[in-house]
C-alpha cells in the first residue's frame, strides 16, 4: 500500500459511501412488503415494529460492510510492505462507540416495551373462546347460551377476542401467522391471548411447538366473518349441538 | 512396565482395546441388578437396563483405559508412580499415544479436534438428509424418521459447537500461549476427553432404541412419552455436561496458575481470555442443565413427577432450567470464536489488536449478561407476563459488548496492511455472518416481533447465522491459522480459498432465504410445508448440499496438507504470540526453558514483516 491518502480522507470517503448505502438501503426496505398477510390489529403493530427494526438495522449493516470492504480494497499489503501503524486503541472513539450502541439499545428497548403493551392492549373482550390442543388436533369451544365445540375457529371481524389456550398432553403452540400471534399451550396451566381480527377471510392455525409425530399436520383454519354472518353461524352451531 | 508378559494380556494392556473390552463387560454387568430383581414372568424394564448398562459401560471403559489407576494408588496412600506418569504423557513420534489415556494437552487437543470434526461431518450429513425431505412438499420419510434425524442433527451440532474450539484448539494452544508445559490437571484433562466416545456412541445408536423426536431441547412432557432413544439423548447430554464441567475447572486453574513469568492478565492473548470467560460460563451454567436433564431422566425411569403437570410438576420449569444453561451455551460457542477471530486479525492486518482492554471487558460483560437473558426463548411459553420486559432489556443490552467485537475487528483492519491468507478470509466471513445473526437476533429480542417470528424458519436462519456464522467460521479461521503449528506443515492456500468461497456462498444461499420462509410463517421442525413455498425450499436444499460438497475440499486439503504439505517452520505468519516462537509441531515438553514475557502479544508496527514464503501479499499464492 503506497498511496498517500491521509487517514482523515479515508474516513471521509468511507463515511460518504456508508451514508449513501444506508439511504439506498432504507429506501429499499420501505418499499418492501415483508409480511404476506396482515389481518389483525396485533399484526399491524408487529409489522410496524418489523419495519422500524429493519430501518434501524440498515445503517448498522452498512457500517460493518463498509468497515470490511473499504479496508479489503484500500488497505491491502503490497510486496515488501512494513507493518501497519502501532495503533492500540482510541479512547474517545471507544467511549463514543459504547455510549452510542448503548443509546441505540435503550431506544430499541423503549420502543419494544411500548409495542408490547400495545399488543397486549385491553384485557377485555367481546368474545371468549377456548382452544384445546391435543396430539394432534385443535378443538375450539364456544360458551354463551349453549356451549359447543368446533374443529375450526370462527371469529367476527373488528371485535376483540379473548382466546384461552390449554393442552391435554404435551406442549403445543397456538399460532396464526396472519394475526401475528402465538402462544404456547401448556398442560396444567391456562394461557391466553387477545386478538382483534381486521380483515374478513380464512387463515391458517398451526401448532408451532414440536409436539411429536403429528406436529407437521397439526393445523386448523380460522375464518373471520362479518358480525352478522358470525351471529348466524353461532346460532346455527348452538342449535346443532346436542339440540 | 507392570504389564504382564503373557501375550494376551499385553494385547489387552491399558488402552483403547482394554477400554472397549471393559465397556462391553460393563454393559453386561451393569443391568444385572435390575434383571435379577425382576420377578420371573414380568418384562424387564428396558429403560432401567439402558441406564444401568450405560453406567456400567462408563465404569468399564475408564477402568480399561487405565484412568483410575493413579487415583486409586493415591487414595490407597501408595507413592505416585513417576515412571507411569511420564509414560502417560507419551513420547514424541509415537502414534499410539493418540489412542490412549494420554495426558499431553497437545494430544488431547488433537483428539478433541479430530473427534469433533468427524462428528461435524456426521451431523452435517444428517442435515443433507433433512434437506432431501424438505426439497419438495409432501413426505419422503415418515415423520418419526424425520424427527429423529432432525433431533440428532441438532444435538450433535450443539456438541460440535461447544467442543471443537474449546476442547480442540483450546487444549492445544492455551498452555502454549501462556507459556506452560501442560494444563494444570493433565489427567483430568484426559478424563474430560474420554467421557466423549461412549457418550457419542450412545447417541449415534439412538435409532436402535427407536429414535427420539423431541428435538435437541427435549421439552417434557413430550420427552417423557418419547421412545427409549430419548434416554440415549438424555444420558449422552448429561455425560457431555460432566465432561464440560471437568474441563472448565481445568482451564480456569490453568489460566489462573500456570502463566509464565511476565504473562500478566493484560498480556494474555485474546484467545486465552475468550476461553477463560467461556469456561467460567460453562462451569456455572452446565450443572443447571445437567440437573434439568437428570430430573427429566428420573421422570422417565423412576416415575418422579418434576415436570408432570397432572401430579404437580411443571413443564415450564424445565424450559427455565434448560435455557438458563442453553442460552449461556450460545456464548460458550460464540466467545471462543470471537477469541480465535480477534487472535487472527492483528497477524494478518499487521497492526496491534484495536481496543484490547475493551474487548476483554466485553467478553467479561458477555459472560455476566449471558446469565440474565435465557427467558427470551420463552416469550410465548406462558411464563409470567411481567418477565417479558426485563428480559427484553437484558437481551438487547448484550448487543453492546457483542458489538465491541465488531468494533475491535474493524478498528484493527482499518489502516492495516492486510494479507488475505485463508484464515483472514474466514475472519471476514465470520464478521459478515455473525453480523446477520446479531441483527436478526434483535428481532427475536423485541417481544412484538418475536411473538410472530419465534418457532418459524426465521429462528432457524438466525441461529445458523450465529452458530455456523459465529462458531464454525471462527473454527475455520482458527484451524487454518494454527494448522502449520499443530502439523508442522502449510495448508494449500489455493484449496483453502476454494473451500472458503464455496462454503461461504453456499451457506448464505441456503440460509438467507430461510428468513423469508419465516416471514411466510413456515414453522420449524416440520417435515412438510405449503406448496407455495416449494421453490425457495428447493433452492435452500440445493444450496445446503453445496455446503456439504464444499467440505470434501476441506477434508482433502486437511489430510493431504498434513501428510505432504510444505514444511511450515516455526512462525510462517510472522505472529508474535508465544506458541509461534517454538518449533512446529511443538516438542512434547513445549518449552526447553519457560519463556519470560516482556511485552504484549500484539506489538506490531513499523518493523519489517518477518520474511515468509507462506504469505503472498498479493493473495494469489497457491
Amino acid at each position: 500500500m503506497n498511496d498517500r491518502t491521509s487517514p482523515r480522507r479515508h474516513l471521509l470517503i468511507a463515511g460518504a459511501v456508508w451514508a449513501v448505502l444506508s439511504i439506498v438501503g432504507i429506501l429499499v426496505v420501505l418499499g418492501l412488503q415483508i409480511l404476506p398477510v396482515i389481518a389483525s390489529r396485533e399484526a399491524v403493530i408487529m409489522e410496524h415494529a418489523l419495519i422500524v427494526l429493519t430501518v434501524v438495522s440498515v445503517p448498522v449493516l452498512m457500517f460493518v460492510v463498509v468497515g470490511l470492504a473499504y479496508p479489503a480494497i484500500r488497505f491491502r499489503a503490497g510486496p515488501g510492505d512494513q507493518d501497519g501503524p502501532p495503533i492500540h486503541g482510541h479512547q474517545r472513539l471507544e467511549v463514543f462507540w459504547v455510549l452510542g450502541t448503548f443509546a441505540m439499545v435503550v431506544g430499541l428497548f423503549v420502543y419494544g416495551s411500548v409495542g408490547l403493551l400495545d399488543i397486549r392492549g385491553d384485557q377485555q373482550a367481546f368474545l371468549e373462546v377456548e382452544a384445546h390442543a391435543k396430539q394432534w388436533e385443535w378443538d375450539f369451544e364456544y360458551f354463551g347460551a349453549k356451549e359447543f365445540h368446533s374443529p375450526e375457529l370462527v371469529l367476527p371481524v373488528g371485535q376483540r377476542i379473548h382466546i384461552l389456550i390449554e393442552s391435554k398432553d404435551v406442549v403445543h403452540s397456538f399460532s396464526v401467522p396472519a394475526f401475528g400471534v402465538k402462544q404456547d399451550a401448556v398442560p396444567g396451566r391456562l394461557t391466553q391471548i387477545y386478538v382483534t381480527p381486521t380483515i374478513v377471510g380464512t387463515y391458517g392455525v398451526q401448532c408451532a411447538e414440536l409436539c411429536g409425530l403429528g406436529h407437521t399436520r397439526m393445523q386448523a383454519s380460522v375464518t373471520v366473518m362479518e358480525p352478522s354472518d358470525f351471529a348466524d353461524w353461532l346460532a346455527q352451531m348452538q342449535a346443532g349441538s346436542g339440540g | 512396565m507392570s504389564v504382564s508378559r503373557l501375550p494376551a494380556l499385553r494385547f489387552f494392556g491399558p488402552g483403547l482395546r482394554r477400554g472397549v473390552l471393559g465397556g462391553i463387560i460393563g454393559a453386561a454387568v451393569g443391568p444385572l441388578p435390575v434383571i435379577l430383581l425382576t420377578t420371573a414372568g414380568d418384562d424387564v424394564n428396558s429403560a432401567h437396563v439402558l441406564a444401568l448398562g450405560y453406567v456400567g459401560v462408563l465404569i468399564g471403559w475408564f477402568a480399561g483405559l487405565g484412568a483410575f489407576g493413579p487415583w486409586l494408588r493415591w487414595a490407597a496412600g501408595r507413592e505416585a508412580d513417576h515412571a507411569a506418569a511420564v509414560a502417560a504423557h507419551g513420547h514424541a513420534g509415537d502414534w499410539r499415544r493418540y489412542f490412549r489415556f494420554t495426558t499431553d494437552h497437545k494430544v488431547i487437543g488433537t483428539q478433541y479436534m479430530l473427534a469433533f470434526l468427524a462428528l461435524f461431518l456426521v451431523a452435517g450429513s444428517l442435515a443433507m438428509v433433512m434437506r432431501l425431505e424438505l426439497a419438495q412438499p409432501g413426505q419422503l420419510f415418515g415423520t418419526d424418521t424425520y424427527n429423529t434425524i432432525m433431533s440428532t442433527h441438532g444435538t450433535l451440532m450443539i456438541f460440535v459447537a461447544l467442543n471443537t474450539i474449546v476442547g480442540g484448539l483450546g487444549n492445544y494452544f492455551v498452555p502454549l500461549m501462556i507459556g506452560a508445559r501442560d494444563m494444570a490437571f493433565p489427567r483430568v484433562n484426559a478424563l474430560s476427553f474420554w467421557f466423549i466416545p461412549p457418550a457419542l456412541l450412545l447417541i449415534l445408536l439412538n435409532p436402535v432404541f427407536g429414535g427420539f423426536d423431541s428435538g435437541w431441547t427435549g421439552y417434557p412432557p413430550l420427552s417423557r412419552q418419547a421412545n427409549l432413544g430419548e434416554q440415549a439423548y438424555l444420558l449422552t447430554f448429561i455425560t457431555m455436561g460432566i465432561s464440560s464441567i471437568v474441563s472448565a475447572v481445568n482451564f480456569l486453574v490453568t489460566v489462573a496458575r500456570m502463566r509464565t513469568t511476565g504473562m500478566s492478565w493484560m498480556r494474555l492473548p485474546i484467545f486465552v481470555w475468550s476461553l477463560t470467560v467461556t469456561t467460567a460460563i460453562a462451569l456455572v451454567a452446565t450443572s443447571v442443565v445437567a440437573s434439568a436433564l437428570t430430573m427429566s431422566l428420573f421422570d422417565r425411569i423412576l416415575g418422579t413427577d418434576f415436570f408432570r403437570p397432572t401430579s404437580g410438576g411443571d413443564p415450564v420449569l424445565y424450559q427455565h432450567l434448560f435455557w438458563f444453561y442453553s442460552h449461556p451455551a450460545v456464548y460458550i460457542m460464540a466467545v471462543p470464536a470471537f477469541g480465535a477471530v480477534l487472535e487472527v486479525v492483528p497477524v494478518f492486518a499487521r497492526k496491534p489488536l484495536f481496543a484490547y482492554r475493551l474487548a476483554v471487558l466485553s467478553f467479561i460483560a458477555i459472560g455476566l449478561l449471558s446469565f440474565m437473558v435465557w427467558a427470551h426463548h420463552m416469550f410465548v411459553s406462558g411464563m409470567a407476563e411481567f418477565f417479558h420486559i426485563p428480559i427484553m432489556a437484558t437481551t438487547e443490552l448484550i448487543s453492546v459488548p457483542t458489538g465491541i467485537v465488531f468494533f475491535s475487528a474493524i478498528g484493527t483492519i482499518w489502516l492495516g496492511r492486510l494479507r488475505f491468507a485463508t484464515p483472514m478470509l474466514w475472519v471476514f466471513g465470520f464478521v459478515w455472518s455473525f453480523l446477520i445473526g446479531g441483527i436478526t437476533g434483535v428481532y427475536l429480542a423485541d417481544v412484538p416481533t418475536d411473538i410472530a417470528l419465534t418457532d418459524t424458519y426465521f429462528v432457524v436462519a438466525h441461529f445458523h447465522y450465529t452458530i455456523v456464522g459465529g462458531m464454525i467460521f471462527g473454527m475455520f479461521a482458527g484451524l487454518t491459522y494454527w494448522f502449520p503449528k499443530f502439523t508442522g506443515r502449510m495448508m494449500s492456500e489455493r484449496l483453502g480459498k476454494l473451500h472458503f468461497w464455496w462454503f461461504t456462498l453456499a451457506f448464505n444461499a441456503a440460509f438467507l432465504p430461510m428468513f423469508w420462509l419465516g416471514f411466510q410463517g413456515m414453522r420449524r421442525r416440520v417435515a412438510d410445508y405449503p406448496a407455495e413455498l416449494a421453490n425457495v425450499n428447493l433452492w435452500a436444499s440445493i444450496a445446503a448440499w453445496m455446503i456439504g460438497l464444499s467440505m470434501f475440499v476441506f477434508i482433502f486439503n486437511f489430510i493431504r496438507s498434513w501428510a505432504r504439505g510444505p514444511k511450515a517452520g516455526p512462525n510462517p505468519w510472522g505472529a508474535r504470540t508465544l506458541e509461534w516462537q517454538i518449533a512446529s509441531p511443538p516438542p512434547v515438553e513445549n518449552f526447553d526453558d519457560l519463556p519470560v514475557v516482556t511485552a504484549g502479544p500484539y506489538e506490531y508496527g513499523g518493523r519489517p514483516v518477518m520474511p515468509s514464503p507462506a504469505i503472498d501479499p498479493s493473495g494469489a499464492s497457491s
